[in-house]
């Protein structure tokens, strides 16, 4: 029972600060949004000109908007709005970058060459300037966001795929389903695919973070997540011209934020000291 | 030393030329005809259309286009701009010019000191409750974005205590928050980053014998340790310095900077691409070349590359 | 440790003769600039080719007309001395003032004024509104077709005296702003002269312009009304709605123009209750709906839901901190030609969703989704719109953004289906509103509406000299587009500014700010 490697996995992760603090905010912060639209007590879309900008009251305990929306239920809303949003970009940059870290690491030769020269282009760009492309010629809104992240996360998910495949493919199984014959696919899915799971989910689990951050930034700008859906960046930006005379807007918005990346970010260090020790010093 | 300089300079080229070509696509991919925009009410107008047409060249073949713009841009001419008609880019963004990187290296000046101090002051103290507490502070400052912070540094240093104006720009106080707020996240990761390889050092056996040989421990860190530590600090600073063009964005957005990065939020939503293209590359542009000059000093720092001797 | 030697002497008179000597160069140095805010860069510093708020603003300030508006709102002579009908009544002949100089230097002749309005309605030059103020000049159209290059109907009697006929009555025709310039500044500076220089003979003159950032002017000592008091004025660019506000509290800014996202900040805060400006403004806040973009707007029934389901009173408290009053029609009050008894709109979501069922759109269903435009400072009225329509008429009505300067030139062109804008009145009558805004013929009929007994009042109404009359010929005119529901008006907005203490003699009217000649700064 002692040597399962599960039990292990967990009680370690009991024992690490960081995983535990970074999994509790994570988890409520996921529950928040998987039930928001149940949690939520208003509607986020209904304006009330009349009660703009209400401090913290017992009919809105966060105070309500510039256009008298309530700001505890648009806060609950925008959570599964960052969280769709960086799940979506989750899902098509691992499915991309593994596939062509894959590619690239096994095949070599030309498909890793030209995989490769693409990941350098796109690192060339600083973070967000690709974001901000991408938002000129495909304009403003959700759709941009994730297509704008996806295209800019993915490369490392390649580059990370790709020397773990080239430091798998001397081990000894390898070599023998080789000489054995099997199809090169199947070395792929079968042999190499669950060796890199660990890693990879490391870096997913890091990058959410960045996802979450990134997404706020563009609809902190305006050319994210457009009206009337709620998102915390728009948020902020909402709040901070009232900062002086009601700053319970900008403050709450920025404190829902900042927890969630904090967990995020305090969950992803978590993981990679416990699966993946040596990525510290990468 | 000279060949790894040269062949790091050359790498630069096709990924710089692929920037351009990706800038000068994208301009053509965007929807809408820009002359038609730019002709605005006088819509029916043929002659004026042609002679918009023919000063922007956009009567010429495309390839034709490709190249001139190319050979613009070596040059330093990104064309004209949609908005602001028959201005030429650079006209437009040269004000902006003298901001944001001034903005981005004054962070990144503060950013280094302010993190190592910072990182080894916590190493030195480890296990303390400040080493606890700064970690706190320190995972905050990595988190939170800076617009979430700025709301409260703005909040208390500006509204509340009236210390430093709120907007603006022009003279040193206005500089002091927007640097502030840009250095913070890049400060925080260097002090993560400083602690832990000030802690893996100061397990080393020559500093312990250092110690032991009863030379202060002041100067045995700042001999030996610091040394050993700012080196690989060296190569995040690339890492870092995107994330602080991308910080300018914003806090130019907040605190009403005329930088590049204001620009090209207002560029982008008054459809003038040139600009905003513009702004890109030359962000990508020095993004590549701190990357070059951090990759430059790393490879004159590590021994092995400056004596010239071949990588196995 | 050895003792530090005290300085010399002349050493310290050396410093304290620097110290008075800097404190003496810097208080002459120190110009008396008044710095405002704009919400963003003037479209054209041209006058030929602005049709657009914040360019006018500056334009004002360095080009005159005929006719100016005074501090009181009414209209007084400027660079016409006087002025009286032609004999038919279907022209003007106007006596201008002597010794007005140009900021060029040269001195202001009939001939300018020729040559100013064949500029305008020359195709190349891409006028703007003036084109519409001369549009029954005879030979204008001609001139735009680019079959004449000189303009018949405006005769150069003498120096000082110019006639101008036109092809029908335009009785308004001395009160239209139109901007004089030197007709030599072409030829003195070359085609891009506006980037250099100011030709015009008002109180300031161009001094440069660094886009985002500010328009500077300078006092133009030669100014025929006599130099200005101040050095200059500085318009600084600043879109961020309460960064202005920020400015100002620091000291950056002399005036400020309260946006309106700022005007809870503003209103509520005790420490600005002495410095306070508000006037109405001249200004007709409205939704365009284009019947020609968007086939359901057809329907009268359908156009008057989307007006009754706008509760101008919350928008009044809600989004303008009560800075601003209900509108029912198409003048605002403090203009000419106002009606006081123009019927209320009220609120009143029940009939609304009535009409529409009427209409053929049942509980909302089959009216295609539709995007409503505006510009940033407006998107929590935006919003507020959505959100109504999709509450109450179960109308999807999406909110769209867009920036400034393609907004103007796309709603010039008619290509906008659904919008929230307004229109500023440029001089005292309400004729400026009813046909620059709703007739068919005009440029600025942004929602293209067309409708031939309304276009008949106001032709009448343009011909009409007697005030009186001419009003009530506004009156009714404004009921057949009240009934018709052209548009769904919303409120009038009441003009907030906040001025710095040393700061007097700023003139702020209905129709915005008079050219600053008169400032003093203490």
């Amino acid at each position: 029972m002692g040597d399962r490697p599960g039990f292990d996995v967990v009680r370690r992760f009991r024992r690490s600060r960081n995983a535990v603090l970074g999994g509790t905010i994570v988890s409520a912060v996921v529950l928040v949004a998987l039930f928001a639209r149940f949690l939520a007590p208003y509607s986020v879309e209904d304006t009330d000109l009349l009660a703009v900008w209400g401090p913290p009251s017992l009919a809105h305990p966060l105070g309500t908007d510039n256009l008298g929306r309530d700001t505890l239920s648009r806060l609950i809303v925008g959570a599964q709005v960052s969280l769709l949003i960086a799940l979506s970009v989750l899902a098509i940059t691992l499915t991309v970058g593994v596939t062509f870290g894959m590619l690239a690491g096994y095949r070599g030769g030309l498909v890793d060459a030209a995989v490769m020269r693409v990941v350098d282009v796109i690192f060339a760009f600083p973070e967000l300037i690709f974001a901000v492309l991408l938002a000129t010629v495909l304009g403003t809104g959700t759709r941009t966001v994730v297509a704008a992240l996806a295209v800019v996360w993915w490369p490392g998910i390649a580059r990370l795929t790709r020397s773990l495949v080239l430091s798998l493919r001397t081990a000894l199984f390898i070599d023998a389903a080789v000489t054995s014959g099997t199809p090169r696919r199947t070395i792929m899915l079968r042999h190499l695919l669950p060796n890199v799971v660990a890693p990879i989910i490391t870096r997913a689990s890091i990058g959410v973070g960045f996802l979450v951050t990134a997404e706020a930034t563009l609809s902190f700008l305006g050319i994210g997540v457009q009206e009337p859906t709620p998102s915390w960046g728009g948020m902020i930006r909402d709040g901070l011209s009232a900062l002086r005379t009601e700053p319970q807007l900008a403050l709450f918005a920025s404190l829902a934020l900042g927890i969630t990346i904090i967990g995020f970010n305090l969950l992803g260090d978590g993981l990679r000291d416990l699966l993946d020790p040596r990525a510290r010093d990468r | 030393m000279l060949g790894y300089a040269l062949r790091r300079l050359f790498g630069l080229v096709p990924v710089l030329f692929v920037v351009v070509a990706l800038a000068f696509v994208a301009n053509r991919l965007t929807p809408g005809d820009p002359v038609l925009m730019m002709l605005g009410t006088r819509a029916g107008d043929e002659a004026l259309a042609a002679n918009l047409r023919h000063q922007y060249g956009l009567d010429r073949p495309l390839w034709q286009q490709f190249v001139a713009y190319v050979g613009g841009v070596l040059r330093g001419d990104f064309g004209l701009s949609y908005r602001f008609v028959g201005t030429p880019v650079v006209e437009v963004i040269k004000d902006g010019l003298a901001v944001s990187p001034i903005l981005a290296i004054a962070a990144l000046a503060l950013a280094i000191p302010l993190g190592v101090a910072v990182g080894t002051f916590a190493a030195l103290r480890r296990n303390s409750w400040i080493d606890l507490g700064l970690i706190v502070v320190l995972v905050a400052g990595i988190s939170v974005p800076n617009f979430a912070m700025a709301a409260f540094l703005v909040y208390l240093v500006s509204l509340k205590l009236g210390w430093l104006p709120v907007a603006g720009w022009g003279t040193l106080r206005h500089a002091v928050l927007p640097v502030l707020l840009l250095a913070i996240p890049p400060s925080a990761y260097l002090a993560r980053l400083a602690r832990t390889y000030m802690l893996e050092v100061l397990q080393q056996d020559y500093v312990r014998t250092a110690r032991a040989k009863g030379l202060r421990p002041r100067l045995v860190i700042y001999r030996h340790a610091l040394r050993n530590t700012v080196v690989p600090l060296l190569t995040t600073i690339g890492i870092l310095f995107g994330g602080l063009l991308s910080g300018t964005f914003v806090v130019e957005t907040i605190f009403n900077l005329p930088g590049l990065g204001s620009l090209a939020i207002q560029a982008i939503f008054a459809r003038d691409y040139p600009v905003t293209l513009a702004i890109v590359v030359l962000f990508t542009v020095f993004y590549a070349g701190i990357n070059l000059a951090v990759d430059l000093v790393y490879g004159w720092v590590d021994p092995r590359i400056r004596l010239g001797r071949r990588e196995a | 440790m050895p003792r530090c030697p005290s300085p010399p002497r002349s050493t310290a008179i050396v410093l304290v003769l620097a110290v008075l000597g800097w404190l003496a160069l810097a208080g002459r140095a120190e110009a008396k600039l008044l710095r405002l805010n704009v919400v963003a860069d003037p479209a054209t510093l041209n006058p030929i080719q602005n049709s657009e708020l914040v360019s006018g603003d500056i334009i004002d300030n360095m080009y005159e007309g005929f006719t100016a508006i005074d501090k009181d709102g009414k209209i007084v002579a400027a660079l016409a001395e006087r002025w009286q009908a032609l004999d038919d009544g279907k022209g003007f002949r106007f006596t201008l003032r002597k010794g007005v100089k140009f900021h060029t230097g040269h001195e202001l002749t009939a001939a300018d004024v020729k040559w100013t309005f064949e500029r305008v309605l020359t195709p190349a030059e891409k006028g703007g509104l003036s084109v519409t103020y001369l549009g029954k000049v005879v030979g204008a159209n001609e001139m735009l077709d680019g079959k004449s290059t000189e303009l018949a109907g405006v005769k150069v009697v003498d120096a000082a005296t110019v006639e101008i006929r036109f092809t029908e009555a335009d009785v308004l025709f001395p009160m239209y702003p139109l901007r004089i310039i030197d007709r030599q500044v072409v030829k003195d500076q070359g085609p891009d002269w506006v980037t250099k220089v100011s030709a015009g003979t008002g109180p300031f003159q161009f001094v440069h312009w660094k886009r985002g950032q500010a328009v500077e002017l300078s006092a133009f000592k030669g100014y025929w009304r006599g130099a200005p008091q101040i050095d200059g004025v500085a318009f600084l660019i600043v879109p961020n709605v309460d960064t202005a506000i920020s400015m100002f509290e620091a000291n950056e800014l002399d005036l400020v123009d309260v946006p309106e996202a700022a005007l809870r900040r503003v209103l509520g805060d005790a420490r600005f209750q002495g410095q306070l400006i508000e006037v109405p403004a001249a200004q007709v806040r409205y939704l365009g709906l284009n019947q020609g973009l968007y086939p359901p707007f057809k329907d009268r029934r359908v156009r008057e839901a989307v007006a009754l389901v706008i509760n101008r009173e919350a928008m009044a408290k809600g989004l303008y901190a009560g800075a601003a009053t209900p509108l029912y029609g198409s003048i605002t009050p403090g203009v000419p030609g106002y009606d006081p008894e123009t019927p209320k709109i009220a609120y009143d979501p029940e009939r609304a969703r009535k009409l529409l069922a009427e209409a053929g759109f049942p509980g909302g269903k089959g009216l295609p989704p539709i995007d409503i435009q505006s510009t940033a400072p407006f998107k929590d009225d935006l919003a507020y719109f959505s959100n109504q329509f999709k509450k109450e008429l179960s109308w999807d009505v999406r909110v769209q953004v867009v920036e400034r300067a393609s907004f103007i030139k796309a709603m010039n062109e008619g290509q906008v289906p659904f919008f929230s804008w307004g229109w500023t009145a440029d001089y005292p009558d309400g004729g400026y509103f009813l046909s620059q805004m709703w007739h068919s013929k005009s440029r600025f009929n942004r929602p293209r509406y067309s409708n031939p007994k309304y276009d008949e009042l106001i032709d009448r109404a343009m011909a009409t000299a007697d005030n009186e009359a001419r009003y009530r010929l506004y009156h009714q005119a404004e009921r057949v587009l009240m009934e018709d529901w052209a548009m769904a008006p919303l409120t009038v907005r009441v003009q907030v500014a906040i001025r710095k203490p040393g700061v007097s003699n700023v003139y702020l009217t209905p129709f915005r700010y008079r050219p600053f000649a008169e400032v003093r700064i203490n």
